[in-house]
């Protein structure tokens, strides 16, 4: 379905939603960062921001409750989390590197055992994604095969037009529905050009050619030189739309307190680190060894995908200028 | 109201019936799930491990160490080390802790059905194979000769000292018991050397034979090489890995030795798999 859908619409939509008691999670201004977060009107939606913190946490917080315990004498009590109470959503402005991630988690929380804490938002949140016309120097998802305009992921696709407004495109029956249920705000689309889409100014990468390479090349001295520098901060797996390494800990005390599952990163040293003081990955450049291979070989092996929208996050904002693209490409070439 | 076929975190409640210090900084907890339905319905193969909780200090991976032949209760063996393990060397009998599992593959014990079995173990590395051990004692007759070697640092780091006893005793099972040089008291009646060299020592038939060695690493890199020696394949050789997990469901990315999950793939695992395996464990 094909619509037009104008700025003060959207604004309209979006109060809408919210008015109905629908949580609408958007770009917003968050103590002077832009990050995707619940708005509580639409004034406070910023469009032409790429959100600090991917749209992952939508689905997989920075740290979730996983159930509470409290303990009386020796017996203690157990208090689960249930996924329905979680609010239907609507996902607003995300960004197609963004939207193209969420499908990709989905196999690993849904392979085998089923995590509803992920699954169950998934299910209650609707994605409207928005076409990219400005790109920086960090951006590459042309390079891994998607584009500004990709709509993969997204529900409802919004592509900024000449004249103002959006075209809109469904993807789905939730996209159908988001229209269907407000259909005075849509109007039929309107003939005016979508603004040029943004150009990031990467070749596209071989990634066959680099799974290859990363097949037979788990030990290479190139690692070394590619990861030396690397001082297991961990921004890049946090700011990742793919990334989603977790670990389950206890906060509080032996009387009470929860469980959650927080975000971890496979940068750190003490990911692997067994209690016995032996450590697989001892040193810096293995751990960040394991980030490309999972990237671009074991999630693949396991799942057919690659774990890279090249948002270009990890490259921004890496502290000592380590360039994903660059050593993906690299590799391309060997 | 606790679901755990829709939270698949949530672990069950046990109490802990029984402790036993088996060395100065190892503990068996033998547990009791609190839900009936649970105690009656817990199904485990040996090989299989479990995510044990103490509350308030978090999760820790161990084997299932009893046998899954022996119903009612299930046991776990841990060295306090760590927060976690720590806490759970607090706990006292009729406390509460925390059970998720059973996780992860397991012996292929009807593929040993009419052979002989050997057993290789070093240190706090007995109880993942103590499991098949029993499973494997309780149902004797389906099974050759059993040997079992097994050392430790010292006489003191010995685990499960009464059942070692028991093998000893019990006429249908050769046990060789090692310590480490100078890891012997006066009254030692075992033998003194490491794991490796007493095996060799032993020399057990290959023929019709399947080897099962658990130990720290520098023990299985010395070992696989003896039991190549003693014309075992890496067919005939399993272990399992171990490997810092905190979900055990194939989801939180930190077990993996390359494309392989122990949690999922693994614990148990031929010497051919792991020699296939990127050398990252």
């Amino acid at each position: 379905m094909q619509k037009y859908l104008s700025e003060n619409n959207l604004k309209a939509l979006l109060d809408r939603l919210i008015a109905d008691g629908k949580r609408v999670v958007a770009p917003r201004m968050d103590a002077g960062t832009p990050l995707y977060g619940p708005l509580a009107n639409s004034g406070g939606m910023v469009m032409d921001k790429l959100p600090r913190r991917s749209a992952k946490e939508t689905f997989f917080p920075v740290c979730e409750d996983i159930m509470t315990y409290g303990k009386e004498g020796q017996k203690v009590n157990l208090t689960d989390i249930d996924p329905s109470t979680f609010p239907e959503t609507v996902l607003v402005g995300v960004r197609p590197c963004d939207a193209a991630a969420i499908p990709v988690l989905d196999a690993v929380f849904s392979w085998d055992y089923k995590d509803e804490f992920f699954l169950e938002r998934r299910r209650k949140t609707t994605i409207v994604g928005l076409a990219c016309t400005k790109a920086d120097d960090a951006c590459f998802c042309t390079a891994v095969g998607l584009s500004p305009a990709d709509p993969k992921g997204s529900d409802l696709f919004l592509t900024p037009l000449e004249g103002g407004g959006y075209a809109c495109e469904t993807f789905t029956e939730k996209g159908e529905q988001l229209i269907n249920n407000h259909t005075v705000l849509f109007t039929e689309p309107n003939g005016s050009q979508p603004l040029p889409p943004a150009e990031p100014q990467t070749e596209k990468f071989d990634l066959k050619k680099v799974k290859k390479w990363l097949d037979e090349h788990f030990e290479d001295p190139a690692w070394d030189s590619i990861a030396v520098r690397c001082v297991g901060c961990g921004a890049c797996a946090f700011l990742c739309p793919a990334c989603h390494c977790f670990d389950i800990v206890d906060e509080g005390t032996e009387k009470a307190g929860k469980r959650r599952k927080n975000w971890d990163a496979c940068g750190f040293w003490k990911f692997t680190h067994h209690a016995s003081g032996h450590n697989p990955r001892d040193l810096q450049p293995k751990r960040y060894r394991n980030r490309i291979m999972h990237k671009f070989k074991y999630y693949d092996d396991k799942f057919g995908q690659s774990l890279c929208s090249g948002c270009g996050r990890c490259i921004r904002f890496c502290p000592v200028g380590i360039d994903i693209a660059a050593i993906v490409e690299e590799i391309s070439k060997k | 109201m606790c679901d755990h076929n829709k939270n698949i975190y949530l672990p069950h409640l046990a109490t802990v019936e029984e402790v036993i210090d088996e060395t100065p900084d190892v503990r068996t907890l033998r547990l009791v799930f609190q839900d009936e339905a649970i105690r009656d319905g817990f199904a485990f193969r040996a090989g299989q491990f479990a995510e044990y909780s103490a509350f308030g200090a978090g999760e820790s991976t161990f084997c299932i160490a009893s046998s899954p032949t022996r119903k009612g209760s299930i046991e776990c063996c841990f060295r306090a080390v760590g927060r976690v393990t720590e806490a759970l060397r607090r706990l006292e009998p009729g406390d509460t802790m925390g059970v998720r599992g059973p996780y992860g593959n397991s012996f292929p014990i009807e593929e040993f059905f009419g052979r002989n079995l050997v057993f290789v173990a070093g240190g706090i590395a007995l109880p993942p194979l103590r499991t098949l051990i029993w499973n494997c004692l309780d149902w004797r007759d389906k099974f050759g000769d059993i040997t079992i070697v097994y050392g430790a640092r010292t006489e003191a780091d010995l685990v499960y000292k009464r059942e070692l006893q028991e093998w000893q005793e019990r006429g249908d099972v050769r046990l060789v018991k090692t310590v480490d040089p100078g890891g012997n008291g006066m009254a030692w009646d075992g033998k003194v050397g490491f794991v490796p060299t007493i095996l060799e020592e032993t020399a057990p038939s290959e023929e019709n034979t399947i080897a099962l060695v658990c130990g720290p690493p520098i023990m299985i890199k010395f070992t696989l090489p003896v039991l190549e020696k003693l014309g075992f394949t890496d067919e005939q050789v399993y272990t399992t890995l171990e490997n810092r997990m905190k979900c055990g469901l194939g989801k939180c990315g930190r077990c993996n030795v390359g494309n392989v999950y122990v949690c999922k793939d693994g614990p148990v695992f031929t010497a051919k798999q792991v020699k296939a395996m990127p050398a990252e464990f």
